[in-house]
């Protein structure tokens, strides 16, 4: 039985507090929390890098590695190896030599089952990364296939998202200046093998010698993206006769790309998109949740910029992408934030009024799109917010409605409620599309999966009541923040993954919805604040 | 009695209350209103007041003039059927997306307003060529013709209103048909419309509705 329990880190410069399993070395809880602790030998006790003081609370013994890499005199002041420290009670430990701050945190992927695959006999080139490359994040894994093991897991912000806002902002930017098609591509690559170092670096203690022995890099994402990657012209994005069909992503400069990752062994695999706005993501979110195993029908949604919707009936996949703005991103939101150190992820009512979770429990900096939900949600069943979107109060209207006293960081602003309900309308009436075209009742959907930008703290109640999603039974309801990854990992180490590949690409049926004049109706309805359910049909 | 129909339209609007604003025409046609007054004297002013409180640029969001379109459409529409006599239409528009664009739902809002205006109003479709709109407007007499695009590069891109106006200007149409122009690139830069050749533009469907009108107004008194 695993125990969680609290534990307080202190720096110099700030404090954290996190929840950890007593299983979980405090090293690994800190490099998903996001205050790393220094390291160089991935967490083995050799490299001595990542000392720790303990200042109250009960931890485990002292291990061998800690007697041989820490001095007496230190050890006499409690200093330990977070590598070999667990926690037994909640407590309290100060770190007085962080690692530089970094874009890269490892992912908590402690509910994750293993693969039934069985591990590669292959001699040489053991090691394989697998790449989700989004709009406003990287996610990536390091594998050693001879062992079917991963070695450890990370995510950071993609920096190209600077240059724009969304998809079609940066393929502006590429399609108005020609030249900075290199640089694009340039600064996507550096940032994905820049992931792979930080692995290298903090879990293996070596890195050249390792990236000569990967073999395979298996690289998904949307099909912007993965166009600018490969130093092709996203602008064929733009011609809507390539919506249904695949846009080519392969890159022409195999050797040079090799060689700027210092991986001369390694084949690189940008997985081809399925349509226009519908990416290789979603094929691997498709593949993580094995949908056509399925006898009955299965909805997933991946939320992002560009929301992909995928229908499973029983005999094909009916697909779609719609835009959904920024709002689930927090990008471009008055008040809105990617899901970082300070962003407000879940609110709840209590006794005492609104209370907030903030990643990080610092002082909150603005909302991410599950702490919107759950805003927008509260303030609807308080009736502060009415069905049309509006508050009912003239003096929310003007100032929006605030959630801590004097905060202007926690702030729901009136034209943020509007970005959410077009980006929740796009969605969910784009699911009711769907439904429609393949002549599915929501009543017999078997499971829905919510995956990409809510990630794992999406209340689904409070999703429900402003009709994010639909109203089916909670149990029907699965949330997968990283499915992409998790599908990515699977083409890497299914051997069967070929075949399923093709399978899964030659049951899709895409759907363009604005061929649909009836989904124009959809939208408008949905645009209410209410529950998404079965009748909600015009 | 009758105010109180227009103070509950109004209100049923202003909530994006479709359901509600259906009810209210409902019993105001079961309580003896004809259909005429119910579009005349309800609808029509209920979009205007809108119109207003966009232009006043008070606090509307984008789900409100959807539904004042959408709601001023169906309403108008189902009332026209049960018009006494075939109501005087005040001119015709052809709309539709630019070439290259997919977007349809920002025209969807000026199409139900001028519906309830008594535009006839023939909806193109998205991805609509330059020429398709020139020949669409001459055949169905419009004095109008509205082009919706959403990414810069539909905007100002040489195959969208550019060609249209060239096309005008070949076929001598210029003072019969006017051209305008909407859809978010035009709202960053508001002197954008002229570049493109439009006579005018809207930032928003609800105002474009009234602009629209404007012109036809304009190409029939001339």
């Amino acid at each position: 039985m695993i125990k969680n329990y609290n534990l307080t880190l202190r720096t110099s410069e700030q404090s954290l507090e996190t929840t950890i399993p007593d299983d979980l070395s405090v090293r690994l809880a800190l490099d998903i929390a996001g205050i790393r602790v220094r390291a160089a030998c991935g967490g083995i006790g050799t490299c001595g890098a990542c000392t720790i003081q303990t200042i109250s609370g009960e931890f485990s013994p002292q291990t061998l590695a800690e007697w041989q890499k820490i001095p007496e005199q230190d050890r006499e002041k409690n200093n330990r190896l977070a590598c070999q420290l667990y926690l037994q009670s909640d407590a309290e430990v100060f770190l007085a030599n962080p690692a530089p701050k970094s874009n890269w945190k490892s992912l908590d992927l402690s509910d994750w089952p293993d693969y039934p695959y069985p591990p590669y006999n292959i001699d040489k080139t053991i090691y394989a990364v697998a790449v989700d490359l989004g709009t406003t994040h990287i996610r990536l894994s390091l594998w050693n296939r001879q062992q079917n093991k991963r070695i450890a897991s990370r995510h950071g912000n993609n920096p190209q998202a600077a240059l724009g806002e969304d998809v079609l902002t940066r393929l502006d930017v590429h399609q108005q200046r020609d030249q900075e098609l290199e640089s694009l591509m340039q600064i996507i690559r550096a940032a994905i093998i820049e992931g792979v170092r930080d692995i290298l670096q903090r879990d293996m203690g070596e890195i050249k010698s390792i990236l000569a022995k990967v073999g395979l890099v298996s690289i998904v994402g949307n099909t912007a993206m993965l166009a600018l990657l490969s130093g092709k012209d996203g602008s064929q994005l733009y011609d809507p006769t390539n919506w249904e069909k695949p846009i080519d992503c392969t890159a022409d400069d195999m050797d040079e790309w090799q060689s700027q990752w210092q991986m001369p062994n390694a084949n690189i695999v940008v997985q081809a998109p399925l349509a226009g706005f519908i990416g290789s993501d979603l094929l691997a979110g498709l593949m993580a949740i094995d949908i056509c195993s399925s006898t009955k029908p299965v909805l997933l949604a991946d939320f992002g910029t560009n929301t992909e919707i995928a229908l499973w009936d029983g005999k094909q996949i009916w697909l779609s992408s719609v835009a959904g703005g920024p709002a689930f991103e927090g990008v471009g939101l008055v008040n809105g934030l990617t899901s970082e150190y300070g962003a407000i992820r879940g609110a709840q009512k209590t006794a005492h009024g609104f209370t907030l979770d903030v990643i990080g429990e610092g002082e909150a900096k603005g909302f991410c799109a599950s702490g919107f939900v759950d805003a927008i949600a509260l303030l609807r069943d308080e009736n502060i917010i009415k069905l049309s979107g509006r508050f009912a109060d003239d003096d929310h209207r003007a100032q929006g409605y605030c959630f801590a006293e004097n905060h202007r960081a926690a702030i729901l602003k009136p034209a943020d409620i509007d970005a959410f309900q077009r980006a929740k309308a796009a969605t969910a009436s784009a699911m009711q599309l769907l439904l429609q075209l393949a002549n599915i009742p929501l009543s017999s959907l078997s499971k829905l999966w919510v995956c990409g930008a809510f990630g794992q703290h999406l209340n689904i109640k409070n999703a429900q009541t402003v009709g994010l999603l639909p109203t089916i039974e909670y149990e029907h309801i699965e949330l997968f923040g990283n499915a992409a990854l998790s599908g990515c990992e699977k083409m890497l180490l299914n051997p069967e993954n070929e075949q399923l590949n093709k399978k899964l690409r030659d049951t899709l049926q895409v759907v363009n919805v604005s061929h649909h004049s009836e989904y124009d109706d959809l939208f408008i309805n949905q645009l209410r604040l209410k529950p998404f359910v079965e009748d909600a049909n015009v | 009695m009758f105010e109180q129909y227009v103070k509950d339209y109004n209100e049923a609007i202003i909530e994006t209350d479709k359901e509600a604003a259906i009810a209210v025409v409902e019993e105001a046609i079961s309580n003896g209103v004809t259909p005429e007054e119910v579009v005349f004297k309800i609808v029509m002013p209920a979009v205007e007041d809108m119109m207003q409180l966009v232009i006043d640029n008070l606090d509307t969001n984008l789900a409100q003039h959807f539904m004042t379109a959408q709601i001023a459409a169906e309403i108008t529409e189902k009332m026209l059927a049960q018009f006494s006599a075939p109501p005087e239409i005040i001119g015709k528009a052809v709309i539709g997306s630019s070439f290259g664009d997919l977007h349809s739902l920002g025209k969807r809002i000026v199409m139900g307003c001028l519906k309830s205006m008594m535009v006839d109003v023939i909806d193109l479709g998205v991805n609509i060529t330059a020429v398709d709109f020139v020949d669409a407007a001459v055949e169905h007499d419009a004095q109008v013709i509205a082009v919706s695009s959403m990414m810069m590069h539909t905007a100002t891109g040489e195959e969208g209103s550019l060609q249209i106006r060239e096309l005008l200007h070949e076929r001598g149409l210029e003072k019969k048909i006017k051209l305008i122009v909407g859809g978010s690139p035009f709202r960053y830069d508001k002197e954008l419309y002229t570049s493109v050749g439009a006579d005018n533009w809207a930032p928003d469907g609800i105002s474009a509705a009234k602009i629209i009108c404007q012109l036809i107004h304009e190409v029939k008194a001339s």
